[in-house]
Formats: structure tokens, sequence, C-alpha cells
């Protein structure tokens, strides 16, 4: 009856901590769909402010105290919005005595004045593209590639009467402005949970207590960081339609409108109260949870205190070096990472994956094509591993035959040597011109095959170096199974007329199968993920098709404009792949078990 | 045994074993004969007999010095020796304990720890560089043995808990129930009972581990950046350029050297490699 209470009140808190977590979620989701329709109107923000900047200069280029105390303004209204520059042009007649070109005004007050240095590495780029800004229509989006200590996000000529005088550039991309974000939640939050885990463990005192007083702490601290990060994320939007709002208006009003922003338009606000409402009733709900699961958590500690402490030491490493990576990765698969920076991008890198990328279904860096690849790539791997690795092993298993060690221990070899160095030195075998594959076809009047340039032979070429790797391992699993299938069981059959076949295919295979599966499923796993051959053996090619799906992350992230996010999300579908292929086994092969 | 006499079937048997063992061989004879032959040129054909034999690509690679006459070769077969023997005696202390809970004691979380050292293996471990690589950052482990000694035994411990468990189970309980009724402790029964009985599953566990840690590349690479920290695999690195420039007269030198020991390991402990591996991960 307690045992059965207890299981009830476990239930319940977990279903109230799952409650909690949820609901912060959806609030969370909530505000950004909400958002996400007026940001998705703003375009190019960057160059809107370089407008607004040109203009205000052309106008007030005679009053340099004016034009500096708008730039201050439109970089330091209070916080950072921007990073804005004018930079004078050298040998302007009214900036004659200004032999270089020079920052009239620049958002770090430091700078103003300066010169910028063609050998100076960030300043380099900004004089290079203040020469590059035409005279007429110069409007330029701009880019930083290497992303130096700043990145010139746009620029625009100063004109008066007709004639260029400078250059306005925004340097960074505009950051965000800390909308007027009600602090009190974020504080109410904060405090309920101390005063929840402070009374837990004063009105108790006793050591459990203090479990769930941290635990109840930590909980607070994540949601702090939550509600946190939806206000960054509101300031962000409010920022953003600001923007819109001068691109919008056209732009002889775009000075007018970015000061209207900068002296705090007032945005209706979205439903933060909605959002504030429900996020305290989740962290309400969730803290409800909380402390009934530490408790229960505390009670099963203690009794399986032995079994906890076994297992603690492997459990802790690889909690720390496998599982915390690991979420970090589902993570990183949210964001999009350029140059040094992470956006929050929701779902958009799986729908980039998922849909293909707008490339046809032929081209290589279509998700399907590499998924394709990669199946197939399997598939063969695991057909030949097996069928190769049993094959020997029923030769091997006559007890009569002479030099079985010797063959076994030979056969052995591939498994032993590391696997990168198989990886290249088949890449050797197979040159073009002095492989050692071209030279034995050329035996048989096969002439010089380019093994690279091809899809079907570059694959051909990833697959017997992976074949030649692997099939050891199967035959050995193979080996140890057939050992443990007693003769009795063939000679019976024999004696009732069995032929050879008759009793492989009656005998040897169904007991084969459950020592088999599961070296077939962790094969499978291994295989899909083989990186060191593809990369090492066809690196790709020919133009990246034999790439799978593993070695088209790493690229993302490694070799294409570290696009960490995108790789990130790579590595999510490989893995829900791996767990539905594993789940669907295990069902299939449990089914299999049960039906026999 | 009397010596089977000779039959047309045991021929046949002979003949595609024999091809098969050449096949699988050929590669590892070219390398062979590369490793011996002068010159550094890329010549892969097939006759795997040496032309002229020299021993100078291995006294190249074995005699390599670094920056202020350090001996490098010597140096990295320490850090490779010293990485692979920690991760060998950490895999397999935590493996064993863990498959020791797993296989013998039912508490909560025990089908969610089997599951999860199963799933661990699914998540494309290239992929796990980055966060791995700030995270021995800001241990301050990078460039450290301890480090990939950490990496690299949890990186074979799911495989090697599987294995164990696997093994540990096919241990009678009996055994252990006569024991505690003789007043022997939980940790007694652990290290003198079940560890001398799982020697063979043992013996498998250590040589992954092992190989685990003395093959690996790509992380070593990535988190060592001083030759002097370098481990064996890293150091074949250096013949192995981008685009043609491979030396591989000192390349497969070097892999014969790097593979020696571990194949040397393997034949040592091949005999355990069934026994382990049947009784035990294969079984699930």
């Amino acid at each position: 009856m307690k045992q059965r209470a207890r299981d009830i009140l476990g239930a319940g808190s977990g279903a109230l901590l799952a409650a909690g977590l949820i609901t912060v979620a959806a609030a969370s989701i909530y505000l950004r769909t909400h958002n996400q329709g007026q940001k998705a109107m703003v375009q190019a923000p960057p160059v809107a402010y370089a407008r607004a900047l040109a203009q205000k200069a052309a106008a007030t280029m005679d009053a340099p105290a004016a034009l500096q105390a708008y730039v201050k303004r439109l970089s330091s209204n209070g916080q950072p919005v921007v990073l804005a520059a004018v930079i004078v042009d050298r040998d302007h007649p009214r900036f004659r005595f200004m032999r270089q070109r020079t920052y009239v005004a620049h958002s770090d007050p430091s700078r103003e004045g300066q010169r910028l240095s063609p050998d100076s590495d960030g300043d380099k780029e900004l004089y290079d593209l203040c020469s590059r800004v035409r005279l007429k229509g110069g409007r330029m989006d701009l880019f930083s590639p290497q992303g130096g200590p700043f990145s010139v996000r746009a620029a625009e000529p100063v004109m008066v009467d007709g004639k260029r005088l400078a250059t306005a550039v925004v340097i960074t991309e505009p950051r965000a402005l800390q909308a007027p974000v009600p602090a009190w939640p974020l504080a109410l939050g904060l405090l309920t949970c101390v005063a929840i885990g402070l009374a837990a463990g004063v009105a108790r005192p006793r050591p459990r207590y203090a479990v769930i007083m941290v635990a109840t702490l930590a909980y607070g601290w994540m949601a702090h960081g939550l509600i946190g990060d939806l206000a960054s994320r509101y300031s962000e939007d409010l920022e953003a339609v600001g923007v819109h709002l001068a691109d919008g208006l056209g732009q002889a009003e775009v000075p007018r409108a970015a000061d209207a922003l900068l002296a705090g338009i007032i945005l209706e606000q979205p439903a933060t109260w909605v959002v504030v409402a429900a996020t305290l009733a989740g962290l309400a709900l969730g803290l409800l949870g909380l402390l009934g699961i530490g408790r229960r958590m505390v009670t099963g500690l203690h009794t399986h205190r032995f079994a906890y402490a076994y297992i603690t030491p492997a459990a802790s490493g690889m909690l720390l070096l496998v599982f915390v990576p690991f979420a970090y990765g589902v993570l990183l698969g949210f964001f999009n990472h350029s140059h040094g920076t992470y956006t929050f991008v929701g779902l958009d890198n799986f729908i980039e994956i998922l849909s293909g990328g707008d490339r046809p279904l032929s081209h290589p860096l279509n998700f399907y094509f590499t998924l394709g690849v990669t199946i197939l790539w399997t598939a063969s791997n695991i057909i030949l591993h097996v069928s190769i690795g049993l094959a020997l092993a029923l030769l091997l298993k006559d007890p009569l035959l002479r030099f079985k060690g010797v063959y076994r221990v030979l056969l052995i070899l591939p498994w032993a040597v590391p696997n990168y160095i198989t990886a290249l030195i088949w890449k050797g075998m197979f040159h073009q011109q002095y492989g050692a594959v071209n030279h034995l076809l050329s035996l048989i009047g096969i002439e010089n095959i380019s093994w690279f340039s091809s899809f079907s032979t570059a694959f051909i070429a990833n697959l017997t170096t992976n074949v030649w790797l692997g099939f050891p391992f199967m035959m050995v699993v193979s080996l140890g199974a057939l050992q443990s299938i007693p003769d009795d069981v063939y000679e019976a059959a024999a004696v009732d007329g069995a032929s050879r076949w008759q009793s492989f295919v009656n005998i040897t295979l169904p007991l084969l199968k459950p020592a088999l599966f599961p070296a077939v499923i962790l094969g499978t796993i291994w295989t899909f993920n083989q990186f060191n051959i593809i990369y090492l053996v066809s690196a790709g090619a020919p133009a990246g098709s034999t790439d799978i799906l593993i070695t088209e992350a790493y690229r993302w992230a490694f070799e294409r404009a570290d696009r960490y996010g995108l790789a990130a999300a790579y590595a999510l579908i490989i893995f829900f792949i791996l767990l539905v292929y594993t789940l669907v086994t295990n069902r299939l092969t449990r089914a299999s078990e049960d039906s026999a | 045994m009397s010596k089977p006499k000779f039959s047309p079937r045991r021929f046949v048997v002979h003949l595609v074993l024999a091809t098969f063992t050449g096949l699988t061989l050929l590669p590892v004879l070219l390398v062979l004969r590369k490793a011996l032959t002068p010159g550094q040129e890329f010549e892969l054909t097939l006759n795997p007999i040496p032309s002229a034999i020299t021993l100078e690509h291995f006294a190249n690679v074995i005699g390599r010095t670094g920056t202020g006459g350090v001996w490098l070769f010597g140096r990295q077969l320490l850090n490779s020796v010293i990485v692979s023997a920690g991760t060998t005696v950490v895999g397999v202390f935590l493996a064993c304990t863990a498959a020791y809970a797993l296989s013998r004691f039912r508490f909560p979380g025990r089908r969610t720890g089997l599951m999860s050292f199963l799933v661990v293996q699914m998540f494309p471990a290239t992929l796990l560089m980055i966060p791995m690589y700030v995270l021995l950052g800001s241990l301050g482990l990078l460039n450290s043995m301890a480090g990939l000694v950490l990496v690299y035994s949890t990186t074979a411990i799911p495989f090697c808990v599987f294995m164990l468990k696997g093994y540990f189970d096919t241990i009678p309980r009996e055994l252990e129930e006569a024991a505690l009724i003789d007043g022997a402790s939980r940790i007694k029964i652990f290290y003198a009972i079940i560890l001398p009985l799982a020697r063979p599953a043992i013996a498998v566990t250590a040589l992954f581990s092992f190989m685990t840690a003395w093959n690996e590349y790509i992380l070593a690479a990535t988190f060592l950046n001083k030759e002097t920290a370098y481990t064996l695999p890293v150091l074949l690195k250096a013949y192995v350029g981008e685009h043609g420039s491979t030396e591989w007269g000192s390349f497969a030198a070097g892999a014969i050297l790097v593979s020696i020991p571990v194949v040397a390991l393997f034949y040592a402990l091949q005999r355990n490699l069934v026994a382990g591996l049947t009784a035990g991960g294969v079984k699930g």
C-alpha cells in the first residue's frame, strides 16, 4: 500500500515537473512566433543605419561637433545600438588639411580624428572600402568574410552638392537595444525558488533536504536564464521593428525615423503579461514536481546505494565527456554560426537540411542524395561483412582443417591495423598510375581505371577498403557463435537425412541469429558513422557524391564557412535515424524471438 | 588427432582460404615492401618483393628529432604508451564497475543506463569534437595526457560495458550468494570472485581500450598542438602531405612501427577475443 502511494507520488511529481517545463518552453515559443512576423518584414537593418547616418552627415558636415554627437547617440543611447563611423575622404577640398582618411566621427570617442592606416589589419578593410564606394549610387551591402576585429556591414557615400565628401559606415551588426523589459518577474521567480529551497532546508534540517534545496536553486537559476533570454529576444525584436520603421519611411525621412527610434519609440508590446504569467505558473508547477521527485530520488539513492556507488564513476565520466558535449551539440543545432557569433534560428537548420536546401535531388549536397548514398554504403558493407565473415567462419569451423590457427590469425590482421592507416594505404592502392589495384586489373586485361573520377568506382574503392577492414569482426563473432552450437544437433539432423544446406538453413542460421543480430546492429551504427574511410579514401570525390552524412556534416563544420549549427543539426538527424533503426530492429528481434 | 586424409573438398577449402588470406595480406605486404625499399616515391605496385633492401626509412622515423634536438620519436612513443596504458586502466576500471552494477543490481535508472550506453555510440563522435575541445580547454586539459586519457576512456566505455555486462550475466549468481552467506563483503566478492572469472572478457575490454587510445588520430591531432605532446599516430601525419608530397617510404615505416604493438597485443589476446566477444557483448 505504501509502495503504491509512493508510486503515485512519484508519477505525479514527474508529471508536474514535465508540465512546468513544458509551460516555460511554450511561453518561450509563443514569444518567438509572435515576433517572427514582424521580424520577417525587416530588411537589411545595417543599410538603413548607414543611410540614416550618411544623410545626417551630409547635413552636418560643416559642424563636426553635431555629427559627432549624432554618432555617439546612434551608438550609445544609453546602450550600444550600433558601431558607426563617418570617414572623410582624402584630398577633399574642404578637408585639404587631412592627408589621410580620418574618422570625423566614431562611436568610440577615442578613435575620433584618428587616421586609417592601410597597413593595419582592421583599418585596411575600411580603407579599401572607402575607396570602393563609388560617387554614384554608392550604397553597398557589405560583409567581412574573415571577420577582423570588427565587421563592416554597410556603407553609404556622404553626398554634398552631388559630390562625395565622406563615407558613412556601419561597422558591426546593430546590437540589441535594451528594451524596457520588466525586471520583476525575473526577480520574483528567483526569489520564490530561493524561498522554497531555504524553507525546505530550514524546516527539515536533514541532509536529504539539502539535496532538494540545491536542486531547487539550480532550477531557479535555470529559469532565471530562461526568462533573461526571453527578455533579450524581446528587445532584439523591438529594435528590428524600429529599424524596419526607419527603412519603410523612405530615404528623406530616415534621419528622423532613426532619431525617433533612438529617442525610444514606444512600440506596442507583445502580450508580455501572458508570457510572464505562463512562465511563473510553469515555474511553480515545476517546483512542486521537483520537490516530489527529489524526495523520491533521495530514498531511492539510499536503498540502492551499492549499485549507484558502482556505476557512478563511469556515469559521471560519461556525463561530463559525452552527454554534456551531446547536449551542447543539440543546442547548437538550433543556432546559426557566422563569424564567431551565434544566433538562435529555431528549426531553420533542420528545415534547410530536410528540404534539400533548394538543390535538385541529384545534387550531391542534397540531404536525400547523401542519405541514399549512406544507406547504400551501410547496407552493402553489412551484407558483405556478414556474408564474408560467416563464410570464412564456416570454413574455419572444421575441426580437422589444418593450419586453421594460421588462417585465423592472418585473417584477423585488418582488424588490428589502425583504420586511418588502412585508409591511407588503400588510397595509395587505388592510385591511377602507381596503384596496386590497377596493376592487378591490368593482368586480367582491364586498363587504367581512374578510380576517383566517377561515383561508382569511387564508391567501390571505399567499399573495398571498408570490407577489408570490417569482415574480421563478423568472422570472429560468427566463429564464437558457431562454436556454441553443439555438434549433436547436426548429427541428429544428419541421421534424419538432412542435407548440408538444409541443416545450414534450419539449424545454423536460426541458432546464429541471437549472436549475429546485436553484432549487425553495432556494425550498422559503426558503418553509418564510418568517417575515416570516406574522408581519407575517396574524400567525397567526385564532387562530394560519395560523401556520407557524417562526412557531409564534418565538411559543413570545418570546410564550408564554419556552419557549426548546420553540422550539429546533421549530427542530430544522424542520431535520430540510428535511434529509430535500433528501436525498430530491437522490436523486430524481440518479436521474432517471442513468436519462435 | 590423426592426420586427416587428402580430400578434394578440403583442397577446395584450402584454396579458398589461401586466396582470401593472400588478398587480405597483400596491402600489408606492399606496405612492408615500401618500408624496406629505398626512395620516398609513390609506388604501391603489385610485386611484394623489394628490389633493394634498406632500413633507412625506419632509421629516419625512429631517429626523428625536433627543435632543440628533442628525440621526437622517443617522446611520442612514451606519450602513446602512457596515454594508452592510462586509458586501459581507467577504461577497464570504469567499465567493470559499471557493468557489474548493471548486471547484478536492479535499481531505478538501470534500463535507462543500459540504453544510454548503446545510444551513445550513435552520436557521431567527430561532431562531439567541438564541444569536447571547448570543455577540455576550460578544464585546462588541452595538450595534456590526462585530457586524452579521459576522452579515450569515455569513448571506449560504452562498448566495453556492453561486452562485460553480457559476460557477467553468464556467471552464476549462486557463487556470490554463497560468498555473501559466508560473510564476504560486496567489494570482496567483486574483486575476488567476479573479476577472476571474467578474465577473458576483461582481456578483450583491455584490448579495446588500448586500441582505442593507441590508434586514435583525429582527436589527438585536434587536442594536441605541441610536437612533444603528440602521440604516435599524429607523427604519421608529418609524412602524409596534402597533395602528392607524401613521403611514402617514411609513412610505410611509421605505419608498421605504429601497428606492431597493437597487432602483437591483438594476437596475444586473440583466444580471449572469441570467448569474450561471444559470451559478452554480442548477446546484448
